[in-house]
């Protein structure tokens, strides 16, 4: 089975290793015995993206967020349409704003996202960073990682992370954080939220594999080190998020 | 009368203070509260050297101070690195008579990029360094445009900005205004033809987000830039490195000075050309200068060499959270000859801190260990895991990776087996963790 990956803007969004996102998933891919193909889209170039597997955009900065979203206006209808076909997405960091329906940035300039959700996000001036401990429907374990944003996102009707033990949500210390919907995964959760999560990565795989028919095998590809570094990182995030109950 | 008891306190605090082993940062805090405007009612030597940036601040600042004295210059400066508004304040304050005259040719300020607005609210530097801009501890910085817009209130229009010439996001500092020195490198041997690493802050111009082209790299995306649509590039510098060999550790300044690098890494060039540059800039002969930064041996321990067994080892102390500080160090284990054993280790990711988040170890490019001269890596500490995932995604042949949490029982290893060369790549955070193991020398 061929399969093909688009990595939206890898150089211009592409702040805390947003790229292992890719790795990850192509190594989990080609276990399972795929064949991946990961086709970069560059600003100003455009990018056939019909017939693709899997769409990502990383984290950037807000100005990089916001270059990247006047050139990603043209693939909005095409990913709207990809999504609502079940296409299989991930938009991790700033690149999750990009989904709604507006971005209003520090200095109170507001700009559209593609609409694929109502949601709308609010920058400020203050950074909202730490780590995050959370849970999902998804899957029984914890999802951890680390927030790093300037933005509060109102309007998400269906989150990813439906509670947070530790961190800030979309708009609120402990609130639900990230958007799901069909097919669609995204999250603030910056840095590679797919290394640092094998049961979210499993999941994605699956949801890739499941729309080509295919379900993924009894005995699962795995990674040891990955699945000994969550079980850390667990176990330290939720050490930290008891202490400060 | 306030400003008199502000003094007074600050400097019986930091008498206090120096008895009891605390910091530096306390005393000013006080003397803040007690009279919040004080740093506008003491008075300031004539020069006010600031220096801040995400990569060798302590470095330059140190190597500023011992050319400053050499050059029969009375300098005060914050050696302990509390750089933040209290620890400036403390610094002047303990260096300044009762009524508030600082008594020095030259105040010397080490400032935290993210504080510096704030530290410089009441008096603004006569000279500011800023020695770069890159990732570094997105944790706390956000990123490297964030940073930028939390340093650029801090700079006053009569200051003096001496910037690097080669960073394409700090040079951004110099739009719009006059009193700008720049310091750079030209072509050299060690140069690449575009930028190096895993992630490319160099590909989009930080003025237009256009495509950027490049003549010349020195590492990472430091070198001449050019944008292909806006015009940003890098300016023709001022204080320039017209020759470097790191083969040989011979850099030449502004076609006249060579000078022996007691280290021979990039950063320590750049490190020496910011320095140079601020001296010069205040009015030090260049010939002063030379003789100090003539093989240079920084005292803040950066570097430290050490043995362990029949090990001779090197530490090179490299920010956690900051990939360009290790890609360096990687660099400079990859030019070494001999061959050796790499042991990284992050088990804390700060001292400051908590934190679980390693993205960061994705922005470094451990492949520069994939050289025949590193035999065996090792990774330890609580997050070696973490590392060996990171490490599985390079090209660095599996069977020379091994994996021992433990640190001690990693340091032990090591010293039963083997008399190879042995560098340790960790910060400050986890050092202390292997130096105990070893013995340091001198």
């Amino acid at each position: 089975m061929e399969l093909k990956i688009i990595h939206f803007y890898p150089d211009l969004m592409s702040l805390y290793g947003s790229y292992a996102n890719v790795s990850v998933l192509r190594r989990y891919l080609e276990a399972l015995g795929c064949a991946v193909t990961v086709q970069a889209a560059v600003p100003g170039e455009g990018a056939d993206i019909t017939g693709a597997d899997f769409l990502f955009m990383g984290a950037g900065t807000e100005r990089a967020q916001r270059f990247a979203a006047e050139d990603f206006a043209r693939y909005g209808a095409a990913v709207k349409a990809a999504a609502e076909d079940g296409t299989a997405m991930l938009f991790a960091g700033t690149a999750m704003e990009l989904l709604g329906a507006s971005v209003t940035d520090k200095d109170g300039e507001t700009y559209p996202g593609i609409g694929l959700a109502s949601f709308t996000t609010v920058q400020g001036k203050r950074r909202i960073v730490g780590d995050v401990y959370g849970v999902t429907d998804l899957f029984p374990e914890a999802v951890v990682g680390f927030m790093n944003k300037c933005g509060e996102t109102r309007g998400v009707e269906t989150p990813l992370l439906t509670g947070l033990s530790l961190g800030f949500g979309n708009e609120a210390e402990k609130g639900p954080e990230g958007f799901h919907w069909k097919n669609v995964f995204a999250s603030e959760l910056t840095g590679p939220v797919l290394v640092k999560n094998p049961r979210l990565l499993e999941t994605v795989a699956d949801a890739i594999c499941a729309r080509r028919g295919i379900s993924l095998p009894e005995e699962r590809p795995v990674f040891p080190y990955a699945e000994a570094g969550y079980a850390i990182t667990a176990e330290q995030l939720k050490l930290r998020a008891e202490a400060r109950q | 009368m306030r400003k008199f008891l502000a003094i007074l306190v600050c400097k019986l605090g930091r008498a206090v203070g120096k008895l009891v082993g605390k910091g530096s940062s306390m005393p000013g805090k006080f003397a803040l509260k007690i009279c919040p405007d004080i740093l506008a009612r003491v008075q300031l030597p004539g020069h006010i050297i600031a220096v801040t940036g995400s990569n060798g601040k302590t470095s330059t600042v140190e190597m500023i101070a011992a050319i400053l004295r050499a050059g029969g210059k009375t300098v005060v400066y914050n050696e302990e690195g509390s750089n933040q508004i209290e620890g400036v304040t403390t610094l002047v304050l303990t260096h300044a008579s009762l009524t508030g005259r600082v008594r020095a040719d030259v105040l010397l300020i080490e400032s935290d990029e993210r504080y510096a607005a704030q530290s410089f609210r009441y008096f603004h530097p006569t000279e500011f360094v800023i020695t770069n801009l890159y990732r570094d501890q997105l944790t706390r910085n956000g990123h490297p445009e964030w940073v930028y817009d939390a340093i650029l209130p801090a700079l006053h229009p009569e200051t003096e900005l001496i910037l690097n010439a080669d960073d394409p996001l700090s040079s951004c500092f110099a739009r719009g205004r006059d009193r700008v020195k720049w310091f750079g490198l030209d072509r050299c041997p060690s140069d690449t033809e575009t930028p190096t690493g895993v992630y490319h802050d160099g590909a989009c111009c930080p003025v237009c987000h256009a495509p950027m082209e490049y003549d010349y790299v020195h590492y990472n995306h430091i070198g001449a830039f050019r944008c292909t649509k806006c015009g940003h590039h890098k300016p023709a510098t001022d204080y320039t490195a017209t020759a470097l060999d790191l083969g040989r550790g011979t850099l030449t300044i502004d076609s006249s000075i060579t000078i022996q690098l007691a280290f021979r890494s990039i950063y320590n060039v750049y490190n020496i050309l910011a320095a140079y540059a601020a001296c010069r800039c205040v009015g030090v002969a260049a010939d002063t200068a030379a003789g100090v930064i003539n093989n240079y041996i920084l005292k803040n321990g950066r570097m430290q060499k050490f043995t362990l067994g029949e090990h001779r080892g090197m530490l090179l102390t490299s920010k956690h959270e900051n990939s360009i500080a290790y890609d360096t160090n990687l660099r400079y284990i990859r030019a070494a000859q001999e061959p050796c054993t790499v042991l990284v280790i992050v088990d804390a990711v700060s001292r400051k801190y908590f934190t679980s988040e390693t993205s960061w170890l994705w922005d470094i490019d451990f492949d520069q260990l994939n050289a025949p001269q590193v035999q065996r890596i090792i990774l330890s500490g609580r997050y070696c895991n973490d590392l060996a995932e990171r490490f599985s995604f390079t090209d660095i042949p599996r069977e020379k990776v091994t994996v021992q949490a433990d640190i001690p029982a990693a340091a032990a290893e090591l010293k039963a087996d083997g008399s190879e060369n042995v560098y340790v790549v960790t910060c400050f955070s986890d050092r202390d963790k292997i130096l105990s193991q070893v013995v340091k020398e001198a």
